[in-house]
């Protein structure tokens, strides 16, 4: 059954800030703390914009100017699909002789999903396949930077008045020179890049990095306040009563997609520009070293550092499950997997009684007690037809079946409760975990070193799913 | 008496008409000229006549089936209804109609299904893989698109497929047998 290999099944416990339940391959292994982590015990750092339709990679300051936006793709307003450019042919005056028309290519925006095209807003055909295209113009766009401009000249003011105020208990010389020695002291230890916190005092402290540059002088800028208005349009006298023509009017999600008009007519739907996709790499909060890192180039999906737990954790995956009867012992067929290449030693070992981990389990499990041996992953073993199989001596009694560097092994069930709930184990798995990213010490007879074996272990949760009626 | 019902069962495919071998049509089915029907369509005509314009692309896969509705049985006497199909309608791969009135320039999009009581006006669009069953006309130039058969009205009717429709008509013949059609003069007898 197809089922009983949904990553869902096996969760393996991350005990982190947060004790996090999830399957291997969502996890990452951090192999210099020799812990699992999941995605809420790593800290996201962006690596690269790009977009998803064209692929074109654009560098992030680039890309804050242009609202994280594509300039060459857009979004369908109404379905959200990418739009792609057609072609027709219109008969055109020529410029020289206006008697004769020859054929020119007019070019119109079209979506293949919803049939939605520039057309049907009331956007000209343009004469040009890429880059005619313009999106409409905030009407408060104007009032909104100017705003803007007003409040990045307070933040800065207030800094200033902030290193004046250091500046005079410490010494008496140029504030103006020392101030930016001063910001740099600041951002240091205040707004650090990676480690950004936003202290409590320190409301306004986002637009300092947006802040102007230190020697220029600061016009005044001054802004009105915004006037609030006695009289307001008044509702339109049919509004009661005209009945509401579905098509014409937009979802709530094609209007906010929008947030600068919210337009209420789908005639009024503009396309905007494609939202660009960032790469993002995963650092361990506690050893700070990288644990993925993806490729600069938006069309490779390889890693320069892939540091994925199913490359060195051994997976656990349900196999057959017979009928679960409440308060009879049933055999579980359960798969493990070495994803190393020497050979790992597991042992199971069931959970105490009193274990906190063990909260989600509704049922008794007697775990095989002898340690069970993988073999290593060989890739080149299909192609070598000399190579002898190894023999390990498997109690048939708990290993059903041993193929390269899986073997397939039982567990004995008891389910304990009788509702409807799915019947879940949790065991704990312990094995060997060679470091090979760690330098070996040369030891003192001489020789090579084996790499140490840490052994780790692991709570292993498993969904068998309900009881047979 | 037994020779025109059996007369009256048979497949009319006008001259122009471009109609593989390899497609399966059943009962009384006319189809009009410089209409493609690809190899392994179907159409089906149980519980009525079909009757096919002209300008029409039937692709792989479609069904185009003129059945009892589910609740009664063959066996009863039933008036059998005409399903009429109008002029450069597309029906795209493995689409199911039974749709009984089809206008013009409409297109049925791959893996659609659309239900006996749906009549389609013209310049309809039924998106791929969406189920239309209700009991309705869809008005002209609806485009129903999306798992959740959203609707949309769009401001021109779909091109007629006539460079496809040439082009098929060109390469078909050279890769597939055809059924012979008869001249339009011709009567059965």
């Amino acid at each position: 059954m197809a089922s009983l290999l949904h990553p869902d099944r096996v969760l393996y416990l991350v005990r982190g800030q947060k004790r996090i339940r999830a399957p291997l391959s969502q996890l990452y292994f951090c192999r210099y703390c020799s812990e699992l982590r999941s995605l809420e015990c790593v800290s996201h750092e962006v690596d690269s914009h790009y977009c998803p339709s064209c692929l074109e990679n654009m560098p992030s300051a680039e890309a804050k100017l242009k609202k994280n936006r594509c300039a060459n793709c857009f979004d369908c307003p109404c379905c959200m699909h990418t739009l792609s450019t057609r072609a027709t042919n219109i008969p055109a005056p020529l410029p020289d002789d206006p008697t004769k028309t020859t054929m020119k290519k007019a070019y119109y925006l079209a979506c293949g999903f919803c049939r939605w095209t520039s057309r049907d807003v009331g956007m000209a055909d343009k004469s040009v396949a890429s880059g005619g295209w313009q999106e409409p113009e905030n009407p408060h766009g104007q009032r909104i930077s100017k705003l803007i401009e007003y409040y990045q000249q307070l933040a800065h003011r207030e800094k200033q008045e902030r290193d004046r105020k250091k500046l005079a208990r410490r010494r008496q010389c140029m504030p103006l020179a020392f101030s930016q020695h001063t910001i740099h002291v600041v951002e240091k230890y205040g707004l650090g890049t990676r480690l950004h916190r936003q202290r409590p005092g320190a409301p306004i402290a986002s637009l300092t990095g947006l802040s102007l540059k230190e020697g220029e002088d600061q016009k005044e800028v001054t802004i009105e306040p915004a006037q609030a208005l006695d009289e307001v349009e008044p509702l339109p006298e049919d509004c009661y009563s005209r009945p509401v023509s579905l098509p014409e009017v937009t979802t709530l999600r094609q209007r906010l997609l929008q947030p600068d008009f919210q337009p209420a007519g789908a005639s009024q739907l503009h396309p905007r520009h494609k939202h660009l996709l960032m790469k993002r790499s995963l650092r361990c909060r506690k050893c700070e070293h990288n644990l993925s890192k993806p490729e600069f180039n938006p069309t490779s999906i390889k890693f320069k550092i892939q540091l994925v737990a199913v490359s060195y954790i051994p997976e656990v995956r349900i196999m057959s499950i017979p009928n679960l009867r409440y308060m009879k012992e049933s055999q579980v067929l359960l798969t493990l997997t070495n994803p190393v290449e020497n050979i790992t030693h597991v042992t199971l070992a069931v959970c105490e009684d009193d274990d906190p981990d063990d909260v989600n389990s509704t049922s008794k499990v007697l775990v095989p007690s002898k340690e069970l041996v993988l073999a290593g992953k060989d890739a080149a073993a299909e192609y070598d037809e000399l190579a002898e199989p190894q023999d390990f001596q498997d109690d048939p009694d708990i290993v059903a079946f041993r193929k390269s560097n899986k073997i397939g092994f039982f567990i004995k069930v008891v389910p304990l409760k009788e509702e409807d709930t799915d019947v879940t184990v949790s065991f704990r798995m312990r094995h060997d975990f060679r470091n090979l990213a760690a330098p070996i010490r040369p030891s003192e007879e001489g020789g090579d070193a084996a790499h140490e074996a840490v052994w780790l272990t692991h709570h292993v949760e498993l969904r068998l799913g309900p009881l047979a009626p | 008496m037994a020779d025109k019902l059996n007369a009256q069962k048979s497949v009319k495919i006008a001259a122009g008409a471009v109609v593989c071998v390899e497609s399966e049509i059943r009962g009384d089915v006319t189809i009009g000229p410089r209409t493609v029907v690809h190899p392994k369509a179907r159409i089906i005509a149980e519980a009525g006549p079909i009757v096919i314009g002209e300008g029409n692309l039937i692709e792989e896969q479609a069904l185009i089936i003129n059945s009892y509705p589910e609740n009664i049985t063959p066996d009863s006497e039933v008036e059998p209804k005409t399903m009429t199909i109008g002029t450069n309608n597309v029906f795209e791969v493995g689409c199911v109609s039974q749709a009984l009135k089809i206008g013009d320039n409409n297109v049925i999009e791959s893996k659609a299904d659309v239900g006996r009581n749906v009549i389609l006006t013209s310049g309809c669009i039924i998106g791929a893989f969406c189920q239309v069953n209700t009991c309705e006309v869809i008005p002209e130039n609806t485009v129903i698109y999306g798992s959740g058969c959203m609707r949309r009205v769009q401001t021109e009717r779909p091109q007629p497929q006539t460079l496809q429709l040439d082009f098929l008509m060109k390469i078909l013949p050279n890769y597939h047998h055809l059924k012979k059609t008869i001249k339009a003069s011709q009567t059965t007898s």
